[in-house]
């Protein structure tokens, strides 16, 4: 009942601050805020019963949002910079990393990030496997992947 | 300095422009879906900078909703080429099916 | 003051330069998976330095926030899209291109 309730409030902040950032400030429809902030919780309390949202750690989120801000960073130069060299260095191929993430919500994010980061594209889920496109095979992509997937293990809190 | 805007986002409109028809050219029809993230990131730019040049905020909320849109579709869209579950058989089969409807 | 409106101009024009490369890559590049790098990459971090720099000349902080608030909805949208037209273009057989061997 505890967890219930401290995921209950938790949520109504999240969805009155999304809210005040919509609206600009202001608060002059404010019955119609009450009325989506509630339905919102509604409906996200259903979707996603507390307990599984909450074993998101917020230590391992700041960690994984600065990793991913980073690296997604360096992508952008690194694509900018083969674009514009006058005879672009590309040694492309599609590799196949075993995977250590549990299905499901790991697995998705892992696929996702590495598209945004340097020189990967996931193209294929499969079984224990992603296979992915690398722009340069001569760069250290399990690393990179590995690195990847322990920053999401830290953000679920599970075991790999 | 004043005016860095405009002329931003009319350099935006070029590279969509050029973007775009480079896209449709394919050769294939993976190059075509291409424009479906065009719009998404230039489209978006486009959209902001002209709310600063006219001082009319309410482009942001349009800029919002088309990436919330964009966001939203993009999952829906994807959703059956991820392997969420482990039936991948029987999402293998549906994949065939699309395939031979998409070319 | 000052320092603001020059850190937001420059981000300006570093996220108009990321485009370019964007749109160079596109068109340079030689098949459709490099084609998505240089858009999931490039594109999103052109609109990244594009909305900080804005965000700086926001009259109110919520506006600021509303405008950051931009960037991870199309970052959702360009790695899911972006993972979706790279399988498709896998299933339908479209081989990833190679240098020739000299």
């Amino acid at each position: 009942m505890g967890l219930f309730i401290a995921s209950l409030l938790r949520r109504t902040v999240g969805f009155a601050l999304i809210w005040w950032i919509a609206a600009e400030g202001s608060l002059v429809a404010w019955p119609l805020a009450v009325i989506a902030v509630a339905a919102s919780v509604a409906v996200s309390l259903r979707l996603l019963p507390p307990g599984k949202a909450s074993a998101i750690s917020v230590i391992g989120l700041a960690g994984f949002l600065g990793y991913f801000i980073r690296q997604s960073m360096l992508g952008g130069f690194q694509v900018a910079r083969l674009a514009l060299q006058r005879r672009p260095q590309l040694h492309p191929a599609i590799l196949a990393v075993p995977l250590t993430l549990p299905q499901g919500l790991p697995r998705m994010l892992l696929t996702g990030t590495l598209g945004l980061m340097p020189g990967t594209l996931g193209v294929r889920l499969e079984d224990e496997f992603l296979h992915m496109h690398v722009l340069d095979r001569g760069m250290p992509i399990t690393e990179e992947v590995e690195q990847l997937a322990a920053h999401i293990a830290r953000l679920f809190g599970v075991q790999r | 300095m004043k005016s860095l805007e405009l002329p931003l986002a009319l350099f935006l409109l070029i590279n969509l422009a050029a973007a775009l028809i480079r896209a449709t050219r394919g050769p294939t029809a993976a190059d075509r879906m291409l424009a479906a993230l065009l719009f998404g990131s230039t489209g978006v730019g486009i959209l902001v900078l002209l709310a600063f040049v006219q001082r009319s905020f309410a482009l942001i909320d349009v800029a919002l909703t088309l990436a919330l849109l964009a966001a939203i579709s993009g999952i829906a869209f994807a959703q059956r080429t991820w392997g969420l579950t482990g039936r991948s058989r029987q999402r293998r089969a549906v994949e065939r099916e699309d395939d031979h409807a998409f070319r | 003051m000052l320092f603001v409106e020059l850190l937001s101009n420059l981000l300006l024009l570093t996220g108009g330069f990321f485009y370019l490369a964007g749109t160079v890559g596109l068109l340079r590049f030689p098949d459709v998976y490099t084609r998505l790098h240089t858009l999931s990459k490039a594109d999103n971090l052109g609109l990244g330095c594009l909305l900080a720099g804005l965000a700086l000349k926001a009259d109110s902080l919520v506006l600021a926030l509303k405008l950051l608030a931009i960037w991870p909805l199309t970052l959702i949208a360009s790695a899911v899209v972006g993972y979706a037209i790279a399988h498709r273009a896998d299933r339908l057989g479209i081989p990833a291109w190679q240098r020739e061997k000299p």
